[in-house]
């Protein structure tokens, strides 16, 4: 990193005006950002994605006061951030808060940065969020508590701005909650995103976890969400990636105790010139844990998507039961859809099951469906909700779905003509 | 309603109907026969239209139209309908998803409003019931974890809702057991009617001891090789096919 790049960082850190002790452990995370820079397609977990327009551009820290970019109803209790720092929080909901006016309480204390922490990759990103983060979600279940659905909307109105959200979540044994992170910024403006949530799920716990991202045609999104698993827990991701010029969503779930279980699913829609990464990493760190994955993923235009998901069965987590299914279409030539699905395998006692393909809308099923009458343009829409319809089950499950519609409507693309299989 | 007259057709050059003519006229059942690789599901297909298929020499007049110019949606909506040898599962589509769709984008060619949910789900119960068909059914995805005789079922409901003028049902019979088949014939046999015509597509001859046709086509090598009554159907199922071929070969016979 160059000087000119690294003293901008550094500048941004000084705007912060953090405590003095919590400056240091900024400070110290800043360094370690600066010392590897960010991560370059050389690294395999960024072989597809390259991040040289972030190298390149010039980011501040945002200045302008917060505001939200666009009004929408949602159907729960809220919470809104603006350029990275809290708007408003809906006087209902009593377990979720600010984490910047809650630094010092003893869930903060005990696992911020923990997580992030005992990621291999990726953590130049989870550092310079460490450094720089001004605020984010803290959200504290007790035990054996119920919270209905929160969401926690995100808005960037500031050009050039770097939005280092921090967002820490603790269901403590026998919890449950529902959160819906809304990520989203003002049309064609270019900043940074780059949130980090951490999730700790104590005993018997059970998060629903969906994730929507909108960004604007223009910004950049890197995302990490690190969670934690105790014994019989569960954790239930929906992650819907529509915009954004790059995206890069990380999930590292960490199943450390038996019984533990996690269902990563996911929809990406990458039309135009969008390139969107995601990477899923699972670790079966105990016996009897299970994952599921069920991804879908469009590429349209000159779309690019790329789905690289780990699973790792640590020797000695018998009966682990690992399944990722992989479901991808291009709708146009000049798409491309990059899928990995890995799994390593360390013990020799477990269910594991991976599948992955990538095609084009089908022809014979749209004949089908226009030798009922249906247009040709209606039939290719049709069988696009039908192609994603299996990666929203968790919305519909949890009663997400009529929310998410509208969002869905707008982003699915008509497929090019005549580009069939 | 319906007049093919000396159709070639070819797939990637290689020709696979190679003069067929054949007159139907509304209210009438049309069965063709045949042994596999005639071209009898290719003529279905066609007429429905699906792409991919050469039409190398004659004409389809429906309903004095130029059938062959329509796209198949067109065909769809001006009332042709093809039940499939081999339905198609759509995942993620529900049926009444696909039936609601389907008939709406029927009922706005023919000038009449689009019906809305409930007023569909009336439309559609009776249809179950005639067919024998659970609700269940219409609320799961498009023929998805259907057993086979559910698929064919699915068919003729669709047909029934569709209410087509013309309907082609290609090897319907195929895969039944004499139960389902029954059924299915008892769905067709309710829709028959003076403004209907049907064409049976089929190898054998059971599915005619329920659905009796006015015409019976033997199709070989592309080409009608005979036709005639209901009685050709029972000749064929006693013989089989072997006695027709040659003379399709020996092609000036009267």
């Amino acid at each position: 990193m160059n000087t000119q790049t690294a003293s901008r960082y550094r500048q941004a850190l000084d705007a912060i005006g953090a405590s003095a002790d919590r400056l240091a452990s900024r400070r110290q995370a800043l360094e370690r950002f600066l010392a590897s820079g960010l991560p370059t397609p050389r690294e395999e977990d960024w072989k597809y994605t390259s991040l040289a327009t972030l190298e390149q551009a010039e980011w501040h820290a945002p200045e302008q006061a917060p505001k939200t970019v666009v009004a929408e109803d949602y159907p729960g209790t809220l919470l809104r951030f603006g350029n990275g720092r809290l708007i408003d929080a809906d006087p209902r909901v009593v377990q979720a808060h600010s984490l910047a006016a809650h630094a010092d309480a003893a869930p903060v204390t005990r696992y911020l940065g923990q997580l992030a922490g005992r990621i291999a990759g990726g953590t130049a990103l989870a550092q310079i969020n460490s450094a720089l983060w001004r605020d984010g979600l803290f959200l504290h279940v007790p035990a054996r508590r119920t919270l209905p659905p929160l969401f926690v909307a995100h808005s960037a109105s500031e050009a050039d701005a770097m939005l280092h959200v921090r967002n820490l979540v603790v269901l403590e044994a026998g919890a449950e909650a529902v959160l819906v992170e809304h990520y989203r910024g003002s049309p064609d403006l270019p900043y940074w995103n780059n949130p980090v949530t951490e999730i700790v799920l104590g005993e018997g716990a059970r998060l629903t976890h969906l994730k929507l991202t909108e960004e604007s045609v223009a910004a950049t999104h890197t995302g990490l969400a690190a969670v934690q698993q105790a014994r019989d827990s569960r954790y239930h991701a929906l992650s819907i990636s529509l915009g954004g010029r790059l995206a890069r969503h990380d999930t590292w779930v960490n199943l450390d105790e038996p019984g533990a279980e996690c269902q990563l699913d996911g929809l990406f829609i990458a039309d135009a010139r969008r390139h969107i990464d995601q990477h899923l990493h699972v670790e079966h760190a105990a016996p009897h844990t299970a994952s599921r994955q069920t991804w879908r993923g469009i590429a349209a235009g000159r779309g690019r998507g790329i789905f690289d998901a780990r699973v790792v069965v640590q020797p000695g987590a018998q009966k682990a039961d690992a399944r990722q299914s992989s479901r991808n279409l291009l709708l146009s030539p000049h798409a491309e859809i990059d899928v990995k699905p890995q799994l390593e395998i360390y013990a020799d006692d477990v269910k594991c099951a991976h599948g992955a393909t990538v095609g084009q809308l089908d022809e014979a099923q749209l004949f089908f469906l226009r030798s009922r009458g249906i247009s040709a343009d209606t039939a290719r829409a049709l069988l696009l909700r039908g192609f994603v319809a299996e990666a929203l089950t968790l919305a519909e499950r949890s009663g997400l779905a009529g929310w998410l519609e509208p969002h869905l409507a707008a982003a699915l693309p008509l497929p090019e003509k005549e580009y069939t299989a | 309603m319906l007049e093919i007259r000396n159709l070639h057709v070819s797939i990637g050059g290689k020709p696979i109907l190679a003069g067929i003519d054949l007159a139907v006229r509304t209210g009438e059942v049309h069965a063709i026969m045949g042994p596999n690789g005639s071209g009898k599901s290719t003529l279905a297909q066609v007429l429905a239209g699906r792409e991919g298929y050469t039409v190398t020499a004659g004409s389809v007049r429906y309903l004095e139209q130029d059938l062959l110019a329509m796209a198949a949606e067109q065909r769809a909506r001006a009332g042709v309908f093809l039940a499939f040898q081999y339905p198609l599962e759509i995942p993620g589509v529900a049926n009444v998803q696909l039936l609601r769709t389907a008939l709406n984008s029927v009922r706005l060619q023919r000038g009449e409003p689009e019906l809305d949910a409930m007023d569909f789900l009336d439309t559609v119960k009776g249809k179950l019931a005639l067919l024998g068909m659970d609700e269940s059914l219409l609320y799961r995805a498009v023929n998805e974890g259907f057993s086979g005789g559910e698929k064919k079922r699915n068919e003729i409901l669709q047909m029934a809702v569709l209410e087509p003028r013309l309907a082609i049902l290609d090897e319907t019979d195929s895969g039944l057991d004499i139960d389902a088949l029954k059924t299915v014939a008892n769905g067709v046999n309710a829709l028959k009617s003076q403004q209907r015509a049907f064409i049976l597509v089929t190898h054998y001859q059971r599915l005619l001891n329920y659905i009796v046709p006015d015409r019976v086509h033997v199709l070989a090598g592309g080409r009608i090789v005979r036709s005639g009554d209901a009685g050709l159907a029972l000749e064929l199922e006693n013989r089989g096919y072997g006695w027709l071929i040659p003379e399709a070969q020996e092609e000036t016979r009267p």
